[in-house]
């Protein structure tokens, strides 16, 4: 099976083919903007971190701008540093530079200021702009695809409907050769020995349960409980009475292929196939974790109505329930509640998605590109000092 | 997994002791379930929310999807709402409880 994507110099295929003007730390945000803002067709990405982190958040932070200048939907990349932060933006850059693609790099102390930081930015925006328009789409195998899964704001309806729906895609995805990334551990709660179970070694096994226990164990040790944050309030309104449910649902959507690898959050898969990512429940948290693996496009089902999009991925909605579709349509690619009313099979549903999934591939737009929804988030471990 | 669409609920597998309304259910109306198992509603549930099948005892496992999803604080009639009202989960919690899963 094939899609028109983007090949990029490290053989890797984008679905879109953004030009992103990235800051390697919060204080570099606005110059972005301002230079995102005068050059059609470029999207910043500002974020709160880069300075003042701990030794692994800093690392996570890099790790995070490092896989998300790589991902293939990007053609090229500037990154804007200030000169002081502790996310070093010309390391940021010289990384992404790996991948063959054009990657420049400013820093706003050395540059003397934001409106010479803008000026020079504006210019090499608008260089890469040019060289991006001049990219040509080439026939690419599916293979080449990785689909993150998310879902967020679930209702009880999620596990029948829309998560064994999107089950069936990435059983699919997975038999054309492609990968799938699921993610959401503290979602796994109750339903890891599921994963477990279908681990490729014991290695993968005890990966497995070794990223659900210490999510677990992160609540346990504060004395807290999981169940005040997550599940959230409109969970519990939508049916949802436990985490254990929660998770019983979301784990459906990677499907019933074996689990080839546990990443650490933002880490790229090194195998094809269904893997599993280390990510928080919190849905912008978790798809800035996929996209920074490399995800191209990501599948999103939700049952209380969710709207939240990635600025690098195009993000597919699923709803579980039918008035959740007829009252957010503006929001919504696919009804999965049909599922529920008994007009539709999780199995015809599923190849529903999966057609979704290859136009989308092709380059139609999603509910969430439409609207600009470019939510970004990137997960923290510890404070900030 | 195996699951049942009946008319008023959905069975997501034949362990379970819970069904899920397809829609809004009143109270007092009957819910015929698995070879003529029949049972009376006996109060409003809510869309997408669970109903009891089966008296399930203070303590005893609440199932969904096959699997257990949590404890029941008190004892659990057929037709009434499962909800966190009667149902706690087991996992994520300040004390620890390690071994959640059934």
């Amino acid at each position: 099976m094939n899609f028109l994507g983007y090949k990029r110099p490290d053989g890797k295929v984008g679905v879109r083919n953004h030009v992103v003007i990235l800051p390697s730390v919060a204080c570099s945000n606005e110059v972005c903007n301002s230079i995102a803002r005068k050059v059609k067709d470029t999207i910043s990405i500002p974020h709160q971190h880069g300075c003042a982190q701990l030794a692994f958040d800093a690392e996570q932070t890099a790790r995070t701008l490092i896989g998300v200048g790589k991902n293939p939907n990007v053609a090229a990349v500037l990154v804007v540093g200030l000169g002081c932060e502790l996310v070093n933006s010309s390391m940021i850059a010289s990384k992404i530079a790996e991948s063959g693609k054009p990657v420049k790099n400013l820093i706003i102390q050395e540059v003397g200021g934001s409106p010479k930081t803008v000026k020079a930015g504006v210019q090499i925006a608008k260089e890469m702009v040019s060289f991006a328009a001049r990219l040509r789409k080439e026939r690419a195998d599916i293979d080449s695809l990785i689909l993150g899964v998310e879902c967020g704001g679930s209702d009880a309806c999620s596990g029948l409907s829309a998560n064994p729906a999107l089950g069936i895609v990435s059983d699919i995805l997975v038999k054309e050769g492609g990968t799938v990334i699921l993610s959401e551990t503290t979602e796994s709660i109750g339903a890891e020995h599921i994963l477990a179970r279908r681990a490729i070694n014991k290695k993968v096994k005890e990966k497995i349960l070794e990223i659900v226990r210490r999510t677990e164990m992160r609540a346990l040790n504060l004395g807290l409980d999981i169940g005040k944050a997550n599940p959230a309030p409109g969970n519990y309104e939508g049916g949802i009475t436990t985490l254990e449910e929660k998770s019983l649902g979301c784990v459906m959507k990677g499907g019933t292929s074996k689990v080839m690898e546990v990443l650490e959050y933002a880490e790229p898969p090194a195998q094809k196939g269904l893997v599993l990512m280390d990510t928080p429940g919190h849905d912008a948290e978790s798809m800035t974790g996929l996209i920074a693996g490399g995800t191209q496009i990501i599948a999103f089902t939700t049952g209380r109505g969710n709207p939240l999009g990635s600025p690098i991925a195009p993000v597919i909605k699923i709803a579980s329930n039918s008035h959740l579709y007829s009252k957010m349509k503006d929001n919504m690619d696919i009804n999965a509640g049909e599922i529920i009313t008994g007009n539709k099979t999780v199995q015809e549903i599923g190849e529903k998605i999966f057609r979704e999934v290859l136009r989308v591939a092709n380059g139609r737009l999603t509910k969430s590109e439409i609207w600009g929804h470019r939510e970004f988030a990137i997960n923290r471990i510890g404070p900030s000092f | 997994m195996i699951k049942k669409f009946l008319e008023q609920i959905i069975l997501s597998h034949p362990r379970d002791n819970v069904a899920t309304a397809k829609s809004p259910i009143g109270s007092g109306i009957f819910i015929t379930f698995s070879k003529r198992k029949k049972i009376e509603i006996r109060e409003e549930i809510p869309f997408g929310h669970k109903i009891s099948l089966r008296r399930i005892p203070k303590g005893g496992a609440v199932i969904k999807y096959g699997e257990r999803i949590g404890r029941a604080i008190r004892s659990i009639e057929p037709g009434e709402l499962v909800h966190i009202h009667n149902v706690v989960g087991e996992r994520g919690k300040g004390r620890s409880r390690k071994k959640g899963r059934g």
